[in-house]
C-alpha cells in the first residue's frame, strides 16, 4: 500500500477549500456518480492528463487556487512546489497569469537533479531557463477554460476534492473512467444523476455511449460515500454536494 | 574496514590471494576508493578487457554500521564502454555484509589462463576461490537460486550473467536484494565485461558471525543518527514522494516540461507519459498485491522501491526505476508497464544495464531494426538476441554507440560512448554541461542535486539567472562526486540539500563515526581530489577537450514543444575543469 500521509510526517499544511467555486454551466449534460471512496484510483489517470474547469482568466495562479478552487495559501506553499503553466515552470505565483486554454500542472517537490532544478524558485532553476515561465506584457480578464492536471501528492490529496467539486469531462473521457474502472467501478458506483434524474449505475453505463457522444461535454460531480477527508486526511470541501 | 583483499585471476597455478593493510583507504569508501585505486594501479591506456584492468570492490564508509541509508556499493575499473574511469554503484546488501567483514576493498586482477569460470566465497575466516563450470553462461536469477543451495540464505551476492561472461560492454554486475534477488545492479559503463573477464561468475559475501562495525563514540553516533533518520523522514521528497511513487515519480513532471526524450530524442513529449507514470505504476502494483513502498537494503528508511507483479499476481521484477521505464518506454514509443517490466527483469536476469539496453533498442528502431512502439519486438531483441548472444545481440548488448555505427544511425545520444540518460539536455542546459563533461560519460547521477548552496562550493549562485550553467553543473559534480565516496544513498541529497541540520547530522556521523571533526570544506575537499584524479587518467587514456561534447545534434535541432537548442558553448564547458 502506498502510505497514508501520516499526521506530523511533513512540514506541509493541510488542503483547505474555503470558498465555494461557482461552477458556470455551459456543458451538454450534468452527471453526479455516487461512489465508494475506494474508487477514488479510478480518477488517478484523468487527473494526470488534466480535467477542465471553467474560471475566471486573467488573474494569478496563487488567485486561482486560492480564491476560485479554494485550495489555502500555505498549502500551495508548502506542498505545491512544482507548477507548470503552460509546461514552463513557474516560479512567482503571483505574477504568472491565467489564460482561457491555460494548462496547470501541480506536483509536489520531486527527486532528481531535474526534480530539484524544476521547483519553485529553486537553489538550480537557473538550470532550465530556457524554459522558464516568464509573465506577459499584457493581462485581459474574462472567462474562460483552465485544464489542471494533478500529480503525485496532489493528486492524491486534491484530486478527490476536485472531482467532489466538479469537472468538465467528454463524453469519451467518461466512457473511458467507465470502461476502465470495469466491474470494479459497477461495484463501487451506488447511483447516478443525470440531468437531476437518479438511475442505477448499470443503467447509466449501458445507456452512456447513446446519452453522450464523445465529443459532448458534462459537468461531472462526485458525492463520495464516506467524506474524502477521512481518505486524504484533509478537511471536507464547504459546500460539497 | 581495516583490509584489502587482493585476487590475482592470472597468477601461475591459479588464482592467488593477498590481503593487505587499507592503510589510507580504511577512512574512506565508495567512489574515492575504486576511482584511487585505478588511477593509482590501472595503466591508463590498457584495453579494458585485459589482464591489467582491475575490477575494485568497496563499500561506503558507514557500510556495515547501524548508519541508515549506507547501503551502496562501488565498483571501479577502466570502462570497457567509454574507454575511461569508470565507478559504478548499486544498493543491496553487498555493502553491508562486506564491510562487516572488514574489507575496505576487494581488487581483483590479471587474467587466468584457462577458461575456467571462477566463484568467490568470502567469510569472516577465509577466502575460497573455486572453480565452478557448472555456472558457465547462467543468467543471475537461476544463478543466485543454484548457489543458495550451496552457500544459503544468510549471504549476499553480486554476480554477472551471460552478457558479462560475454564481455559486452553494456554488461552490470546484480547485487541481490533483501530477498535475495539478483534486482539491484552496479549498472553503468560495462564493469560486469570487466568482472567477466576476468572470468569471476559470482562473488559471494557471508558475514557469519560478525557484529556491525562499531563507531568510536556509540553515543553521539546514535544520535546523529537520529537526527539524520529524522531529517530523512521529514522532508517531502525522501519521506513522500519517493516511498510512495519511487523514481518514477518524474515521467509526468518531465513530460510536462518537455524534457522526456521521446522515440530517440526526437521530441521532448511523450503522449503515452501517463500511461507509464509513477503514479499509474504504483497503482497498478498495489492492486495486483505487489508493493509500491519497499528498500533495496536493510537499513534503508527511503524505502523508494517496489515489487511489481505481472497480471497474475506473480513476481514479475522489482519496480523498474524512472530511467528504466523511460529508455525502455518513451525512448523506444512503449507506453505498456507490463512490457517495460519484463525488459526490466530481462535486463537485471541478462545481466545489462537498463539505461544503456533501452537507448541501444531505441536506436536500432531508428535504424530500422524494429519500429517505435513494437513491444513484443523489443522483447525479443533483449531475451533471443542479447540473451543468447546472437550476433545482433552482441550488438546490441555493447551499447548504443555500437548500434548507431552497425545500423547506420546518425543520432545517437552519448557521450564518451554511453548513452545518455532520461532528462534531454536542450530542456534543462545545465544538466546537459554535465552529460558532456563528466569523468564518467553521460551519467545523471554525476552532477546531482547535492548541497552545494549548503556547501558555498564556489559561492552562492543566483537561482534565477541564468549565467553560470557550467558553474553550477562543476559544483554539483564536485559535491555528488564527495557523497558517492561515502556511500551513501544519493537520495539523501534532498534532505541535505533543504534542511542544514540534516547536513549537519549526516557529517557527525561520520565524525563520530570516525572520531574525527568532519566539515564541509573536508567533503569538497575530497570531492574535487577524486575528480582531479579521474580527469587526469581519463586525459591519459586519450581524452581530450573534444570528447566533452554532446553529440552535435542536440545544438541544432530544436526539441519541441518549446523549440530549444543546447546552447553552451564549446568555451565554457572547457572551464569546467578550472577550479582552484
Amino acid at each position: 500500500m502506498i502510505p497514508e500521509r501520516k499526521p506530523g510526517r511533513s512540514a506541509g499544511a493541510p488542503v483547505f477549500f474555503n470558498r465555494k467555486l461557482t461552477m458556470p454551466t455551459a456543458v451538454d449534460l450534468q452527471v453526479q456518480l455516487n461512489l465508494d471512496s475506494e474508487l477514488i484510483s479510478a480518477f488517478y489517470l484523468l487527473l494526470q492528463k488534466g480535467v477542465r474547469l471553467p474560471v475566471a482568466t486573467g488573474c494569478s495562479v496563487i488567485k486561482l487556487l486560492n480564491d476560485q478552487l479554494g485550495i489555502a495559501e500555505a498549502y500551495v506553499l508548502n506542498r505545491i512546489t512544482t507548477l507548470f503553466l503552460d509546461g514552463k515552470p513557474v516560479d512567482d505565483l503571483t505574477s504568472s497569469v491565467i489564460d482561457n486554454g491555460s494548462v496547470l500542472a501541480l506536483s509536489a517537490a520531486l527527486p532528481g537533479l531535474v526534480g530539484s532544478t524544476m521547483r519553485r524558485g529553486g537553489h538550480l532553476a537557473a538550470m532550465r531557463e530556457a524554459i522558464s515561465y516568464h509573465p506577459p506584457q499584457a493581462v485581459t480578464t474574462g472567462s474562460g477554460t483552465v485544464t489542471i492536471k494533478l500529480f503525485n501528492i496532489p493528486m492524491k490529496e486534491i484530486g478527490p476534492l476536485l472531482v467532489e467539486r466538479g469537472v468538465v469531462l467528454t463524453g469519451s473521457e467518461l466512457m473511458t473512467l467507465v470502461a476502465d474502472g470495469g466491474a470494479r467501478f459497477q461495484k463501487g458506483c451506488d447511483s447516478v444523476t443525470l440531468n437531476g434524474r437518479s438511475s442505477p449505475c448499470a443503467e447509466f453505463t449501458e445507456q452512456l455511449p447513446t446519452i453522450m457522444a464523445p465529443q459532448q461535454t458534462a459537468l461531472v460531480k462526485v458525492r463520495w460515500n464516506e467524506a474524502v477527508s477521512q481518505r486524504t486526511g484533509v478537511p471536507p470541501a464547504e459546500g460539497a454536494s | 574496514m581495516d583490509k584489502i583483499l587482493r585476487i590475482n585471476m592470472g597468477a601461475s597455478g591459479g588464482p592467488s590471494q593477498n590481503i593487505e593493510e587499507a592503510g589510507e583507504f580504511s577512512a574512506l569508501g565508495g567512489r574515492a576508493t575504486t576511482s584511487m585505486i585505478v588511477a593509482k594501479e590501472v595503466p591508463p591506456d590498457c584495453h579494458p578487457l585485459g589482464a591489467e584492468n582491475k575490477l575494485v570492490i568497496a563499500p561506503g564508509m558507514l557500510s556495515g554500521t547501524t548508519g541508515a541509508m549506507s547501503g551502496r556499493i562501488s565498483v571501479g575499473c577502466k570502462s570497457p564502454l567509454t574507454g575511461g574511469i569508470k565507478e559504478s554503484n548499486a544498493g543491496g546488501q553487498p555493502a553491508q555484509v562486506m564491510a562487516r567483514l572488514g574489507y575496505a576493498a576487494i581488487i581483483i586482477e590479471g587474467k587466468p589462463a584457462s577458461d575456467d569460470l571462477y566463484k568467490i566465497h568470502i567469510d569472516k575466516d577465509k577466502v575460497t576461490i573455486s572453480v565452478d563450470n557448472s555456472l558457465k553462461l547462467m543468467d543471475n536469477y537461476p544463478l543466485v537460486e543454484k548457489l543458495r543451495k550451496e552457500y544459503g540464505d544468510k549471504a549476499a551476492y553480486m554476480s554477472i550473467g551471460s552478457a558479462g561472461e560475454r564481455k559486452m560492454a553494456a554488461a552490470s554486475i546484480a547485487c541481490t536484494d533483501p530477498e535475495l534477488r539478483p534486482s539491484r545492479h552496479c549498472g553503468r559503463g560495462g564493469v560486469g565485461a570487466v568482472m567477466g573477464a576476468k572470468q569471476v561468475k559470482a562473488i559471494i559475501f557471508d558475514d557469519s558471525g560478525c557484529t556491525h562495525r562499531q563507531p568510536k563514540n556509540q553515543e553521539k553516533f546514535k544520535a546523529a543518527n537520529r537526527a539524520y533518520v529524522e531529517g530523512i523522514r521529514k522532508h517531502a521528497v525522501s519521506g513522500e514522494g519517493l516511498p510512495a511513487y519511487g523514481t518514477n515519480i518524474l515521467t509526468n513532471v518531465l513530460n510536462e516540461a518537455g524534457g522526456y526524450p521521446t522515440r530517440n530524442f526526437k521530441t521532448g513529449f511523450f503522449e503515452g507519459g501517463t500511461k507509464i507514470s509513477g503514479e499509474t505504476q504504483a497503482e497498478l502494483e498495489i492492486q495486483r498485491g505487489g508493493l509500491a513502498t519497499h528498500g533495496c537494503h536493510r537499513g534503508c528508511v527511503i524505502q523508494c522501491s517496489g515489487i511489481y507483479n505481472d497480471k497474475d499476481g506473480k513476481f514479475l521484477t522489482k519496480q523498474p526505476e524512472y530511467e528504466t521505464v523511460w529508455s525502455h518506454g518513451g525512448h523506444c514509443g512503449i507506453d505498456d508497464l507490463d512490457t517495460i517490466a519484463m525488459l526490466d527483469y530481462l535486463d537485471d536476469n541478462i545481466g545489462v544495464d537498463t539505461i544503456e539496453m533501452g537507448v541501444a533498442i531505441g536506436v536500432a528502431m531508428d535504424g530500422g531494426v524494429i519500429e517505435f512502439g513494437d513491444s513484443e519486438g523489443a522483447i525479443r531483441l533483449v531475451r533471443d538476441e542479447v540473451g543468447k548472444g546472437t550476433p545482433l545481440g552482441r550488438i546490441l548488448g555493447n551499447g548504443a554507440e555500437m548500434t548507431g555505427k552497425a545500423f547506420g544511425v546518425d543520432r545517437v545520444p552519448v557521450v564518451k560512448g554511453q548513452a545518455l540518460p532520461a532528462y534531454d539536455p536542450r530542456t534543462v542546459q545545465g544538466i546537459g554541461v554535465t552529460y558532456a563533461t563528466s569523468t564518467m560519460g553521460a551519467d545523471h547521477t554525476a552532477g546531482y542535486a547535492v548541497a552545494t548552496n549548503i556547501l558555498k562550493v564556489g559561492g552562492d549562485v543566483d537561482p534565477l539567472k541564468p549565467e553560470g550553467q557550467v558553474e553550477l553543473s562543476r559544483n554539483l559534480q564536485i559535491a555528488t562526486t564527495a557523497i558517492d565516496s561515502t556511500g551513501m544513498c544519493l537520495f539523501i541529497a534532498f534532505p541535505i540539500l533543504d534542511q542544514p541540520e540534516t547536513f549537519d547530522a549526516l557529517l557527525d556521523m561520520l565524525g563520530a563515526f570516525y572520531g574525527i571533526k568532519m566539515t564541509g570544506d573536508d567533503v569538497v575537499a575530497l570531492g574535487k581530489k577524486v575528480l582531479t584524479l579521474e580527469r587526469e587518467f581519463n586525459q591519459k587514456a586519450g581524452f581530450g577537450a573534444e570528447d566533452d561534447r554532446l553529440p552535435r545534434f542536440f545544438k541544432t535541432e530544436p526539441l519541441a514543444p518549446h523549440n530549444i537548442t543546447f546552447t553552451v558553448k564549446d568555451e565554457e564547458l572547457d572551464e569546467l575543469y578550472n577550479w582552484s
